[in-house]
């Protein structure tokens, strides 16, 4: 059975010959030290920063080169930034991304993420230009990374959810504040978000992905980041859009969240085909989803990306044992970590992990 | 009960129920219109607080209402701040708060913040991405009863040993209690760097900070 298939068979609830893995994201170091390659510009893991190809081209060869030595048979890749585009860079240092959030760089990742944002008052939105969907570049990574895993490797096309890219748009603060005061706008906001998904999925159908995953949490350790209801009412219908269409190209719907996703389930499992990260930290018991969720959800991840930064070898030897022992059995289990490989995940952990899937994750799983 | 009572009530009520800025407003005006001392806007307010932090952690609140509530404190405070005296409300003393080096995250940190501004505490903000150093610059000039540390990512966690370290070397840390918190941070983690106490969420950390000025003993060896 070729890494392909042993993700479809999976992605269809079957057994296949072994548990399929991935990673959702590898932070650079880690991708260095594996590769023996040097990250080329600038990255985040949460939005394009840069329209140079030549630099991105060297950086989907060296996720390539990553995934292949790790032997991951599913490959995620992120949507680009159009052809000829350029982050503004601010004087403070900072730079501003297509959708208005404002960067600033973390050493130890060595990558950008958002921490402000262009808006300041609702009308910032009414003016704001809306990132083009079917701008030229957008599926270039993606048709790049396809030319390289060509039908050996399953592939996975990464989309932002509305959601969480309004919350990050706006920033937490703005976005609860309009909420209470303008909840048009908010709702407005994400379906425009979600309108430009749809138009980016069907893009996707040049390309042939395997799935597509929604980026973006809905919940932190304690619970949603907003009432169910809320979800219902505003977010979920959007998400159910994305998932239809995602359908049309034939292929499963992934919805990553990290916190504690226990409140929403009920719903997800009637909109989307599977869920990444389920953090064991917050909550989310893998063993108890699988047997109430097992047969409409694929299940991605529950290995604690925390115990991956701290813990001995030995307890990630266990907890991965664990992880294969509660979700494997049936199929429709893809082990990962519980969000991704931090830069500061001991590698040695990380590599036990895999090891450890491979030793133990042959079907039929046999576990005690 | 008396008018003023009621219109207390009524702005606890506001953020009991999260009613908004706008209506939190219209209702602390009506109670200073029925001869409501700042003060005691400012007690309702906490109770109100405290009411959404409750409910938050039953989880029939969400993150969303917690931060509503600290959109209503923030406005009601700016509100009353002409009409306070300093001490009326800081209750509690100062606290400086910081993101550790290598984090960049704002939201908990600022959420946290919020809270204990609520709660009657007096907060010096020193942002995100804060070295060692500027620890001690801030504990040092502010007198601060609390040093409050935050982070996001499990990479920056080892920073907030470090500060420890260095709030110790640098001869302020018997003068001060450390209070850390965030996404990864467990009570054992905070008993293996020294700090003395920690907050599992913005709640908590309300909890932990009245908590560690009502015990004597102060950190550090």
């Amino acid at each position: 059975m070729n890494m392909r298939d042993r993700v479809l068979t999976t992605l269809d609830h079957r057994e296949p010959d072994m548990v399929p893995l991935t990673e959702f994201a590898i932070d650079p170091p880690h991708m260095e030290a594996l590769t023996g390659l040097k990250l080329e510009g600038q990255t985040s893991l949460q939005t394009p920063v840069s329209a140079d190809r030549k630099d991105e081209m060297a950086n989907i060869d060296m996720t390539y080169r990553c995934y292949k030595r790790l032997g991951f048979e599913l490959i995620p890749v992120e949507l680009s930034a159009p052809d000829g585009w350029q982050a503004a860079k601010n004087p403070d240092g900072t730079m501003t991304d297509e959708w208005g959030r404002i960067l600033r760089y973390t050493s130890v990742t060595r990558t950008w993420s958002p921490f402000r944002s262009i808006f300041h008052t609702p009308e910032d939105f009414d003016k704001f230009p809306l990132p083009d969907p079917d701008a030229p570049g957008r599926l270039f990574g993606i048709e790049q990374m396809k030319k390289l895993v060509k039908d050996d490797f399953a592939f996975g096309a990464f989309i932002r959810d509305p959601f969480a890219h309004v919350w990050e748009m706006f920033t937490p603060d703005n976005f609860v504040r309009w909420l209470y005061e303008k909840p048009q706008l908010i709702r407005k906001a994400i379906e425009k978000l979600a309108d430009f998904n749809v138009k980016i999925t069907r893009r996707l159908r040049e390309v042939q992905v395997d799935l597509v995953i929604s980026g973006g949490d809905y919940s932190e350790k304690n619970g949603p980041m907003v009432s169910p209801r809320f979800f219902r009412e505003v977010i979920f219908p959007n998400l159910r859009r994305q998932a239809e269409e995602v359908h049309r190209l034939g292929v499963k719907f992934i919805k990553h969240s990290d916190g504690n996703l226990n409140p929403l389930l009920p719903d997800l499992a009637q909109i989307v085909d599977g869920l990444h990260s389920l953090d064991p930290t917050a909550g989310m018991d893998i063993g108890a989803i699988k047997s109430q969720y097992g047969e409409k959800l694929i299940l991605f991840g529950n290995v604690s990306v925390d115990n991956l930064c701290r813990k001995s070898r030995d307890e990630i030897v266990q907890e991965t044992k664990e992880c294969l022992r509660l979700a494997a059995p049936g199929g429709g289990y893809i082990l990962s970590s519980s969000n991704s490989w931090f830069a500061d995940a001991k590698l040695e952990n990380c590599l036990a992990m895999v090891e450890t899937a491979r030793k133990y994750g042959r079907y039929p799983i046999s576990l005690p | 009960m008396s008018q003023k009572q009621m219109a207390l009530e009524a702005v606890t009520q506001a953020f009991g129920e999260v009613l908004g800025a706008d209506e939190v407003k219209k209702r602390v005006e009506a109670a200073l219109e029925n001869s409501a001392s700042p003060t005691e806007i400012i007690q309702s307010l906490r109770e109100g607080v405290d009411i959404v932090g409750r409910k938050y952690q039953a989880q029939e609140y969400f993150l969303s209402e917690l931060i509503m509530a600290g959109v209503m404190a923030e406005e009601v405070t700016s509100l009353l701040r002409p009409r306070l005296a300093a001490s009326s409300t800081n209750m509690f003393g100062h606290i400086v708060i910081g993101t550790v080096r290598g984090d960049i995250h704002d939201i908990g940190k600022k959420l946290v913040s919020t809270m204990l501004i609520s709660a009657g505490f007096d907060m010096v903000d020193i942002g995100v991405d804060v070295p060692a150093e500027d620890f001690i610059t801030a504990a040092r000039s502010n007198d601060p009863k609390i040093v409050a540390m935050s982070c996001l990512l499990t990479n920056a966690m080892d920073e907030m040993g470090r500060v420890v370290a260095a709030l110790e070397n640098a001869g302020v840390r018997r003068s001060l209690r450390v209070l850390i918190g965030g996404r990864p941070i467990s009570k054992e983690f905070a008993q293996q760097i020294g700090a003395d106490g920690y907050g599992a969420d913005a709640v908590e950390a309300v909890k932990a900070a009245k908590g560690l000025l009502s015990t004597g003993n102060h950190g550090g060896s």
